[in-house]
C-alpha cells in the first residue's frame, strides 16, 4: 500500500513534480495550494488553502488523518521569495515571506506531528536554501525565514525524535522556477560561482535528497540540512 | 457527545497512557496533570494532549487543546482531569457538571 504523503504547494514547480512522481510510484498524495490545481489522478486530493492560516491547516490535516488514521510523510514545499536590499524591504513583504515560509512550515509540522507522534512514526522534510549558507545580499528576509526553518528542523527533530519521527531539510540551489524569475542573471551567475558544481539545480536533484530522507534505512538521519551543489 | 462521554474518553486515554508507561496512579476528576503532584512529566502531558485530541477526532468530534486559551489561560485546564473535561465541554458547548 502506498504511503500517505502531504505536500504543500503542489500547483506548480517542484511541488507539482514531486506530487506527480510519488503518485506514479503508488503513493497517496494530499496536496494544497492557494489556487486551483489541475493534477488529475485517482490518488491525488487537492485542497485550496493558505499554509499560514491556522484554521485551514488544522482542518486540512485533520481530514487526512480522518481518512487514513495515519500520515507517513510531510513535505513542506510551499514557499515564496522576495529579493530586495534590506533598506528597501517593506515590512508587509517581510511579514508575507515569514508567514508563508516559516509560519506555514510551523503550522503544518505542528498539526502533522501530532498524528505522527500518536503513530510513533513519520518523516518530515522542510525546505531551506543555499542562500542561508551564502549570506547573499538582497536575500535577507528570504534567507532569514529559511534559517528559521533550519532551526525549527533541528529543535523539532530533537523534541519528537523519541517518537520515531525524523525531521530534515533540503537546501536547493537556484532551480528554473517562478521563485527566481525576477532575480537578475548576473546575481544568479554569482550565486552559481559559490557552488562546487556550477549548474542550476533540477527537480530531480531535490527529489533525490527527499527520497534519501524518506528511505526506511534513513531512520537514523534526522535534524540535518543538506545543501545541493556543494554549498557549505 | 455528552459530558459523561467526554469524561469517559479523557479518563480512558489517561488510563491507557499510565498503563503503557507503568505509571501507578488513580485517575479521577481530582487527579492533577500539572504542578508538583502531577502524575506524568511534561512530555507525557504532550503525548496525552495529542492522544485526547485524536480520540475525540475518532468520534468525529473536533477539539483543540493547543489553543491560546488552553495554553495561556490564567487558570490552566490541565490543573486536574476534571478541569480538562470541563474545558472540553465548554469548547463543545456542553453544560459543565
Amino acid at each position: 500500500m502506498g504511503r500517505i504523503i502531504i505536500i504543500t504547494g503542489t500547483r506548480k514547480g517542484i511541488g507539482r513534480y514531486l506530487a506527480e512522481q510519488y503518485l506514479q510510484e503508488g503513493d497517496i498524495v494530499y496536496g494544497c495550494s492557494r489556487r486551483i490545481c489541475d493534477i488529475e489522478h485517482p490518488n491525488y486530493h487537492h485542497t485550496r488553502l493558505d499554509v499560514s492560516d491556522e484554521a485551514e491547516v488544522v482542518s486540512f490535516v485533520r481530514n487526512v488523518y480522518k481518512n487514513h488514521k495515519h500520515i507517513d510523510v510531510l513535505i513542506n514545499n510551499a514557499g515564496c521569495a522576495s529579493m530586495n536590499h534590506f533598506l528597501l524591504t517593506p515590512y508587509d513583504t517581510a511579514k508575507k515571506v515569514f508567514n508563508t515560509n516559516f509560519f506555514g512550515t510551523f503550522l503544518m509540522c505542528r498539526e502533522v506531528a501530532k498524528y505522527m507522534v500518536k503513530n510513533k512514526s513519520g518523516r518530515i522534510v522542510n525546505y531551506s536554501t543555499v542562500a542561508v549558507a551564502l549570506n547573499l545580499h538582497g536575500e535577507l528576509v528570504y534567507s532569514a525565514s529559511k534559517a528559521a526553518i533550519e532551526q525549527l528542523t533541528r529543535v523539532l527533530a530533537d523534541e519528537i525524535g523519541e517518537s520515531g519521527i525524523t525531521v530534515n531539510a533540503v537546501g536547493p540551489t537556484p532551480i528554473d522556477t517562478d521563485l527566481i524569475k525576477n532575480v537578475p542573471d548576473n546575481k544568479l551567475q554569482d550565486l552559481l560561482s559559490h557552488q562546487c558544481i556550477k549548474r542550476f539545480g533540477q527537480f530531480e536533484d531535490v527529489k533525490n535528497v527527499i527520497d534519501f530522507f524518506l528511505k526506511p534505512e534513513s531512520n537514523f538521519i534526522t535534524a540535518q540540512t543538506i545543501y545541493l551543489g556543494g554549498v557549505v | 457527545m455528552d459530558k459523561a462521554k467526554i469524561n469517559e474518553i479523557v479518563i480512558n486515554t489517561l488510563k491507557n497512557y499510565c498503563e503503557e508507561n507503568d505509571i501507578l496512579a488513580e485517575i479521577n476528576k481530582d487527579t492533577p496533570l500539572i504542578g508538583s503532584a502531577r502524575i506524568m512529566d511534561s512530555m507525557g502531558l504532550v503525548n496525552n494532549i495529542v492522544d485526547i485530541e485524536t480520540a475525540f477526532l475518532d468520534e468525529d468530534v473536533e477539539i483543540s487543546l493547543t489553543s491560546e486559551a488552553a495554553m495561556s489561560g490564567r487558570i490552566s485546564p490541565f490543573r486536574s482531569v476534571g478541569a480538562l473535561c470541563n474545558f472540553i465541554a465548554r469548547q463543545l458547548g456542553i453544560e459543565e457538571e
